[in-house]
């Protein structure tokens, strides 16, 4: 909220990455010495509490068990303690929906919240789902009143049909206290949790998407050497906007690296379950978001889509003019391919992802490439499209960086069922409040567990160099995500009902034009006419407004 | 083989107990009078309760779904008191019938319902009825047509599963050793389940760099083993591993009809001197036919159906190449929570089937008569 | 075609040894053939438990030569032989998970083996009339069941499940299995019966049989090799349902599917874990899949004793 005023008030101010650094690093610092200044003592015991927690088990020690996650969750129980007697909650009952990813999600949950309910006399029984399964379940649950769940791990996109119709409980005051709601990062303060002024969300993760690059890659004096025999008058090393994206990734087709072929960017052409969208939507927010104007996505009063016009079709037309220099088999790759199986497993040299990698490059099984991964907030654009004049500005600043602030990340959530019920009530939210608890949730940053860095208390480099992080890649890979977060130009997801569907019609879509079925123009002329008609159907005034009000109009 | 006799219709009933027969009749009229009567009356009260006209009810309608079963139960029983032999035969169908009217009546009634509203989850106001507007609307619609289309190849591919399974089955009935192994062997691919046969083998045995399949591939001289990339390579793949999984569900159940084949028939085409070309041809496949068409219907009926892989492994893609009615469903109800236009699909798609399958059902009919 | 040579070298026991051979060899080089084509895969799934990272992604084939086994996979579900003492969440999952999936299996495939074989003694034997249904008719209405796509379902069950209160319980997962693998069981088994001689029913009848007593004592024993391969065929089907598990179980009645399907999300694919879920999924049906198996060959000393 904060920064958005401020940008409003500075329509023409471009900071550099540098002075976003700072004042990201100034909040943070804020942050610390306030805490330090009221409660000195206490704080003490937290930072000592803070370096015993992500010692478990130790970066680089292989991933967590369950054990671990039990010992963090009973080393977590402090604030618990401080509002809750022991075995107050005796006999509550209480049922948890979420996602079992890769075991993790609810599973981690699972061990975080045994020793709670251990300690509090309360029983939670789980609802684990596949993450394919997740928005028709809630979906399908809200339409035929079989919501049968009482906490609720959601993404922002989703509050539109949960909050918005009623279905889940106000946050208590004394939850917000607990679980220091102020110090979410600025994207994450409200409207993102709140619904009509209310605050419904514990934020556990912080969703953006980063470019992910291979260092070794761009520091290669043979791949350099190659780069200016092919007649590059800039230097050999990591593009900075997509225009270099571009001629990197034509330039390493063909080439060797380290005797195996090396590849640039990683295009995600399949589909997956509307998720895909938001990677062309990172190659599109340099080109489609102007600093002049909030919209990117739907023009503000009227929802009339822009997926068709200049930008978007350049993204789309980049991602076509790509793919020949991409791995054979590229068509079939969805996110989670060019993710896992290519990237991490030492494929091609830059994709944008949410910060996922930058958390599992280091600390889990699945990656084989380790250290060499540095990370940057997304590529700018020498060039972004004006909606209004219908042109393309070149900004005095430079290039246009515009971090595509894509999901919003995962939160739980308190359903209103629980509100007649006192005790149930408070345990629920107890139980929330746990899981967000700002000490665990430096723990999940650090650890595998599907969550990102959201809070301001997460930006201290020492801490992660304390459980195990080298300080280089933990730098770069923080103010990738935190100069993501604070960007002005930050594109920001609309969260609008139903914005998955919109999602999900334009990958069908554009799986046609990259298979080459229809030109990038057409394609997307297409899907501008089936959002039209979805926006028809969903009632256009509402998902106007909607609309207005997911950027605080 | 086509042997429907009714055997005790020539039983005639016995004279002499008209008598008894007529008052076992009358209690059993009475039964079912009053099982009728007691389900309406729950019923209703049910209905009523659940409209909020009056209190009493139950909290649930499951008390409804055992009443029912007592319906049945007097509904069956009152068949014997009535018709005597004729109620003990039509005992042995009552149980399923009953069964799947309670299972779909409700669902299938809704699924109509459903299908003639323009209902998207997402939109506050909720459903609103618009008639044939979702029918309307899937004429134009090319994802559907395309998907149709593909379904088209992968119902014609069923009768390659079918050589296959057939081959299969015949060599396992053949004089062999160890033929216990091949046949558990045999059955392997079927068990495994469709999540893990997309991921395991479309994921990871075919992928493109680390799986042994594109290794053996590159190996053999094709230098860019992508199962995915073109369409009709997706489509081969797709279907290749569909029948990885389905073969031995034919197999199976043409074995299983092998079995039952009397030997006296083969011993009797042995005796003519047939070779095994025409003992095939002409007694083993003939014999076999009514079981084949069966198979192969069931087997088209599944295929018709076939989503699972198809949305874990290429999700329709390329382009649209490998989508399947099902997926494109799945799609459209699922992902875009649209289902009064999912359910609508649905439907037309299920009149499609239930049409073609008559015809098929009438061709194979006749031609099995001509045939045997 | 090797089938059809070695039938006729079976039946000229004069034809000359060297072509016998071949045909042997034909036949056997087929059965190893397709043995590897059904085994390759599971191999890879079962050693794929034993993998680490590296070792998936750089296609390791053979454990001890090419890559260092290890209990990678089947830790994460606390089944390794160092993490099966300790607590795991997983493990617990996995149990009550697998436990459901056996109890919802078993009890809808032997539901539908009962009903389905009945109906189809039924509709084999004789002719009924119910309205203008006839025996075609009948059969066609349960074949219809199968047809739809099952996923438009979804909000009709919901909203069934919910007003009869069977919304995550085994029982509800159980009718609607039933439901599912009915019409197959229906239309096997009618074949089976179809198969068996009327003489049979008609010899009953004369030595006082009635009709039901002619079918439990006489036919049914016959029909074992069907009903076999119908109880296989059912079994798998359920025990591999995926779409309406995750959609009408919560916390009690859950299954295996949903947890093989939570592998993958947005952290990649734990290909391990994967393996190891699909591993132990398949072992139960493999042991079914042998036991039962007999029974199928049993047609043979039955159809011989005809």
């Amino acid at each position: 909220m904060v920064k958005q005023q401020e940008h409003d008030q500075h329509p023409a101010m471009h900071p550099t990455r540098r002075t976003v650094l700072k004042s990201a690093a100034g909040a943070a610092a804020l942050g610390t010495t306030g805490a330090l200044g009221t409660f000195s003592e206490l704080a003490f015991a937290q930072a000592n509490l803070r370096a015993e927690i992500t010692k478990i088990p130790g970066v680089g020690k292989g991933a967590p068990t369950d054990a671990d996650w039990q010992k963090v969750g009973e080393l977590c129980l402090g604030p618990t303690k401080a509002s809750i007697k022991e075995g107050e909650f005796k006999g509550v009952e209480l049922s948890f929906m979420g996602l079992n990813n890769q075991n993790l999600h609810n599973l981690l949950f699972r061990g975080f919240l045994k020793p709670w309910e251990a300690y509090t006399g309360a029983k939670i029984s789980w609802i684990d789902l596949a993450q394919a399964d997740y928005n028709p379940r809630l979906q399908q649950a809200i339409a035929t009143g079989t919501v049968d769940f009482d906490i609720l791990e959601m993404g922002a996109p989703f509050e539109g049909d949960v909050c918005g119709k009623g279905l889940a409980s106000e946050m208590p005051d004394w939850v917000k206290k607990q679980i220091d709601i102020e110090d979410y990062v600025a994207y994450l303060k409200p409207p993102v949790g709140t619904w009509n002024g209310k605050t419904y969300r514990v934020t556990i993760d912080g969703d953006c998407h980063n470019f992910n690059y291979r260092t070794d890659v761009f520091s290669d004096a043979a791949l350099a050497k190659a780069w200016k025999d092919a007649g590059n008058t800039s230097e050999w090393g990591v593009p900075k906007t997509w225009q270099q994206v571009q001629a990197v990734t034509k330039f390493l087709k063909g080439q060797k690296f380290k005797g195996q072929s090396v590849y640039g960017y990683l295009d995600a052409p399949k589909p997956w379950g509307g998720f895909g969208f938001y990677f062309l939507g990172s190659r599109a927010t340099a080109y489609a978001k102007h600093p002049d104007d909030k919209a990117w996505l739907f023009d503000i009063d009227t929802m009339k889509p822009r997926i068709n016009n200049p930008a978007w079709v350049r993204a789309i037309q980049d991602v076509i003019d790509a793919l020949p220099s991409e791995p054979a088999d590229q068509l079939n790759a969805d996110p989670n391919t060019t993710g896992f199986q290519q990237f991490l497993a030492g494929i091609g040299s830059m994709i944008p992802w949410w910060g996922d990698i930058g958390q599992v490059a280091k600390a889990s099984d699945t990656s084989v490439i380790g250290d060499t991964v540095g990370f940057d907030i997304l590529p700018g654009s020498d060039d972004v499209y004006n909606s209004k004049t219908g042109q393309w500005d070149k900004l005095p600043s430079g290039p246009n960086n515009a971090p595509n602030c894509a999901y919003l990340g995962w939160g739980i959530y308190v359903m209103a069922r629980v509100n007649g019920d006192e005790k149930k009530h408070k345990a629920a939210w107890s139980a929330a409040a746990h899981l967000g608890g700002k000490d665990l949730s430096l723990w999940t940053v650090m650890y595998p567990s599907g969550f990102q860095v959201h809070r301001t208390s997460h930006s201290h480099i020492d801490e992660w160099v304390a459980a195990g992080y080298d300080r280089k890649y933990i730098t770069s890979y923080l103010n990738s995500q935190f100069n993501s977060y604070n960007h002005p130009n930050r594109a920001v997801e609309p969260r609008i009902p139903g914005i998955f569907q919109y999602y999900s019609i334009a990958e069908d879509e554009l799986t046609k034009i990259f298979s080459g079925k229809v030109d990038a123009q057409t394609g997307a002329n297409n899907i501008a006419a089936a959002w039209e008609k979805l926006t028809d159907q969903l009632g256009r005034e509402r998902q106007i407004g909607l609309y207005k009000a997911s950027f605080g109009v | 083989m086509q042997s429907s006799v009714d055997i005790a219709d020539a039983v005639p009933p016995k004279a002499g107990m008209k008598r008894a027969v007529r008052r076992r009749a009358t209690v059993g009229r009475i039964l079912i009078g009053l099982a009728s009567l007691v389900f309406l009356v729950v019923l209703v009260v049910q209905v009523l309760h659940a409209a909020g006209a009056i209190a009493a009810g139950f909290s649930t309608w499951r008390p409804i779904l055992i009443v029912y079963l007592l319906w049945a139960i007097a509904f069956g029983t009152a068949q014997v008191l009535i018709r005597g032999e004729r109620g003990q035969r039509a005992l042995f169908l009552l149980p399923a019938v009953f069964f799947t009217v309670a299972v779909v009546i409700f669902p299938t009634i809704f699924g109509l319902y459903i299908a003639s509203l323009d209902w998207n989850l997402s939109s506050i106001e909720g459903p609103h009825f618009s008639g044939l507007d979702n029918v309307r609307a899937m004429l134009s619609d090319t994802y559907y047509w395309n998907a149709l289309g593909n379904m088209v190849f992968y119902s014609v591919a069923v009768l390659g599963e079918y050589a296959i399974a057939f081959a299969l089955a015949l060599l396992l009935s053949a004089e062999i050793r160890a033929r216990k192994f091949f046949r558990v062997v045999f059955l392997l691919p079927m068990m495994l389940s469709p999540v893990a046969v997309s991921w395991m083998i479309g994921k990871s045995l075919l992928e493109y760099r680390f799986g042994p399949a594109a290794t053996l591939a590159r190996y053999l001289g094709w230098d860019n083993p992508a199962f995915f990339a073109s369409p009709w390579m997706a489509r081969f793949t797709i279907q290749a591993m569909d029948a990885w999984v389905s073969i031995p569900f034919i197999m199976i159940i043409l074995l299983a009809g092998l079995q039952a084949m009397p030997k006296e028939v083969q011993e009797a085409a042995k005796v003519d001197g047939a070779n095994g070309w025409q003992s095939f041809w002409h007694v083993t496949f003939p014999i076999m036919l009514p079981v084949s068409i069966t198979v192969l219907i069931i087997r088209i009926i599944f295929k018709l159906k076939l989503a699972d892989i198809v949305i874990n492994v290429t999700a329709g893609g390329p382009g649209g190449a490998t989508d399947t009615v099902s997926s494109f469903i799945y799609r459209v109800y699922r992902d875009r929570s649209n289902v009064g236009y999912g359910t609508a699909l649905a439907m037309v798609y299920l009149l499609l089937i239930i049409v073609l399958l008559t015809l098929v059902l009438r061709l194979s009919k006749r031609w099995t008569q001509r045939v045997t | 075609m090797a089938v059809t040579t070695a039938k006729s070298a079976h039946r000229h026991p004069v034809a000359p040894r060297a072509k016998r051979m071949a045909s042997r060899a034909l036949i056997y080089a087929a059965l190893l053939f397709w043995t590897f084509i059904c085994l390759f895969p599971i191999y890879w799934t079962v050693t794929t438990s034993f993998k680490s990272a590296v070792d998936v992604t750089q296609a390791h084939l053979i454990p001890w030569v090419d890559f260092n086994p290890d209990w990678k996979g089947w830790r994460s579900l606390g089944l390794s032989p160092d993490t099966l003492f300790e607590t795991s969440t997983a493990r617990s999952e996995f149990v009550n998970r697998f436990i459901n999936s056996i109890i919802t299996s078993v009890g809808a495939s032997v539901l539908a083996l009962i009903l389905g074989s009945l109906a189809a003694y039924g509709l084999s034997r004789f002719r009924y009339k119910f309205a203008w249904m006839r025996n075609d008719d009948i059969l066609f209405f349960f074949m219809s069941q199968l047809i739809l796509p099952p996923v438009v379902l979804a909000l009709p069950f919901l909203v069934l499940y919910k007003a009869l209160a069977l919304l995550d319980t085994t029982f509800g997962l159980i009718l609607l299995y039933t439901l599912t693998v009915l019409p197959i069981v229906i239309w096997i088994m009618r074949d089976q019966f179809n198969a068996i001689p009327v003489e049979l029913d008609e010899a009953a009848f004369v030595d006082g049989l009635s009709a039901w007593g002619a079918f439990l004592r006489i036919i049914l024993p016959l029909a074992f090799p069907g009903m076999a391969a119908a109880f296989i065929l059912s079994l798998v089907l359920c025990w591999n349902e995926y779409f309406f598990a995750a959609l009408l179980t919560s916390t009690d009645a859950k299954t295996l599917p949903v947890m093989v399907a939570s592998q993958t999300g947005s952290q990649g694919i734990n290909w391990w874990s994967m393996a190891a879920l699909s591993t132990a999924a398949i072992a139960p049906l493999v042991l079914i899949g042998i036991f039962l198996e007999r029974y199928i060959v049993s047609g043979l000393t039955t159809g011989a004793g005809k």
